[in-house]
């Protein structure tokens, strides 16, 4: 009774602050967003703007930028190249780290043997790309090995190249991300199925894995998020026109750019940002779900 | 017994991944002291497309020094690396003063609009530079940044990723702590201070590392905004040099490692708590 009593006060008091409050969280917030509305929101929106405007005339055009963009034969291409390498590249990448992750956790050391996983992610792109045209190579250390004569780079191989580097920097990182998700999973869950006779799988399946859902979709987020990020090593490994299968969304607007073709840019800037955008409300509506 | 079996195993996989994914990082130092000639003929393949393969030697037979000679004694690269280490410096600075403030809004505060500005910041931190390329074209333009340092470093310091490390981190805090406080009189800025940073120190440590690795390493933004090679990283630097200079190459890239392997030292426990602290449940 008491306890209630003093919990409304101090629900009460809460209240009288909360106007107070606000300014503090204005205060806080406000030189951040200032910056992120400059450089980011604002102009932003100008392309939006731009996107149905001829920018030689200034004209309005409608959706004729929009139609260009999806009339061009490049565009097609470097959506297919991209969904394939995400598409292909994220889901093994999280079933790569989930299965480190739930080795790392029956291991001896295993702080230590983390560290070696994320080495990876100190390394920088250039180091990577050199490294990476030395093994390679028509005439590199992999296939000296085998004594073959493929120019992987410029082969479909390239793709499963690209997806390698990918998987070999962020294995580490998403590793332990999965292990924070393990380490809440309650031990007297485990154990309680154990004693009643589950197996080691149906453990892992039934009980382990379903509580893992929430970290998931950080998971999930983040790994698209460094897929978006291996353009760097792809453009540094091969240029701006590289390999056709290779050839994704970010190239294209890399060249755009360079060509100064910015009214189709303005137009695929504004549909990738929509898709994310999509993208992002949808793991939003996910999230609160569970 | 069974169990012990398990965990050995696992520790022997784990060790195998491990050293799979360390090996490539052998090749660098070896090849930083192996002199042009012997280079030339190792890599002769690679470099002229002659019969025979890369031959790989982990340690060259006559180690020498020419390449960090003629590193040190060129004033282009010292100025590659101060650009480097100005730039990086600046960026964590900035994103220290303004986003460390901002994540704690968003953590500790509840006003309208929060839910839909923080999932405007996500939606941003996804968007890969290439979709922010022609937005951040136009407004560096229109005030006159283009081209200049400050072109760089001004929009990595609002970049909204530190913002969601750091939120994620703040936002564990228990809010009970933070409302005694309240009761107890303490200001909104003492709270954020004395409670808020060190709680949150480990979230904050990691975001300086992951934003450190970020910058050193940036390229792409450069590369679009700094046509003068004198305002150049030394990470746009590396590339330019080649296969063809191997050895030098491989020199120039121990100091773009080093100081990247020296913050992941340091900051590896951050980096893995930090880490952590995103995938936590709320």
């Amino acid at each position: 009774m008491n306890r209630n009593a003093g919990r409304i006060g101090l629900k009460r008091k809460k209240m009288k602050r909360r106007k107070n409050r606000i300014w503090y969280a204005a205060g806080f917030l406000l030189p951040g967003l200032a910056g992120v509305s400059l450089f980011y929101l604002l102009p932003f929106a100008e392309v939006v703007r731009r996107s149905f405007l001829q920018s030689a005339s200034g004209r309005f055009v409608g959706v004729e930028n929009y139609r260009q963009v999806f009339a061009n034969q490049a565009f097609w291409r470097a959506v297919k190249n991209t969904a394939v390498f995400v598409g292909a590249g994220v889901p093994v990448l999280l079933l790569l780290s989930l299965a480190a992750a739930l080795l790392l956790r029956k291991a001896v050391g295993s702080r230590k043997l983390l560290s070696a996983l994320l080495v990876p992610m100190a390394v920088p792109a250039a180091v990577m790309v050199l490294l990476l045209q030395l093994l390679t190579d028509r005439s590199g250390l992999w296939n000296g090995l085998w004594k073959l004569q493929i120019d992987y780079m410029n082969t479909v191989w390239a793709v499963v190249i690209v997806l390698l580097a990918f998987w070999w920097k962020n294995t580490g990182y998403m590793a332990v991300l999965w292990l924070t998700g393990l380490a809440s999973v309650p031990r007297e869950l485990e154990e309680a199925a154990a004693v009643d006779g589950a197996g080691k799988w149906a453990r892992l399946v039934c009980i382990t894995l379903p509580q893992l859902s929430g970290s998931f979709f950080t998971i999930l987020m983040l790994s698209i998020l460094q897929s978006f990020k291996s353009y760097r090593e792809i453009w540094m490994a091969a240029g701006n026109y590289p390999q056709e299968n290779i050839y994704l969304l970010q190239h294209l607007l890399q060249n755009w750019y360079l060509k100064m073709e910015f009214d189709r840019m303005a137009a695929l800037t504004v549909l990738l940002a929509l898709l994310l955008l999509v993208f992002c409300f949808l793991l939003q509506r996910r999230l609160e779900r569970e | 017994m069974k169990k012990r079996g398990i965990s050995i195993a696992a520790t022997v996989i784990c060790l195998l991944l491990g050293m799979i994914i360390c090996f490539p990082l052998l090749l660098i130092p070896g090849g930083s002291v192996t002199g042009t000639a012997e280079l030339r003929r190792a890599l002769a393949p690679v470099l002229q497309h002659s019969e025979g393969y890369a031959d790989w030697q982990f340690l060259p037979l006559y180690p020498v020094l020419d390449h960090f000679r003629r590193l040190l004694s060129s004033p282009e690269f010292f100025r590659l690396f101060w650009n480097s280490v100005l730039m990086t410096g600046m960026v964590l600075a900035g994103q220290l003063l303004v986003g460390t403030p901002s994540a704690w809004s968003f953590a500790s505060f509840c006003f309208r609009g929060r839910r839909l500005l923080f999932g405007i910041y996500i939606v941003l931190l996804l968007l890969p530079f290439q979709v922010m390329l022609l937005p951040q074209y136009l407004v560096l333009k229109q005030t006159g940044l283009y081209g200049r340092p400050a072109a760089i470093v001004l929009p990595m310091i609002f970049s909204t990723f530190p913002v969601f490390v750091m939120y994620q981190a703040f936002s564990q805090i228990d809010g009970d702590i933070l409302d005694s406080a309240r009761l107890d009189g303490a200001g909104e800025w003492n709270i954020f201070a004395k409670i808020g940073l060190p709680l949150g120190r480990m979230g904050i440590q990691s975001a300086v590392v992951l934003s450190f690795l970020e910058c050193w390493n940036l390229v792409e933004q450069p590369m679009a905004f700094l046509e003068e090679q004198r305002y150049w990283p030394l990470a746009l630097y590396l590339p330019q040099i080649g296969i063809g200079q191997a050895g030098y190459a491989f020199a120039v890239s121990i100091p773009v490692l080093i100081p990247a392997f020296f913050v992941y030292a340091l900051g590896q426990d951050a980096l893995i708590e930090g880490i952590s602290v995103m995938a936590e449940k709320r």
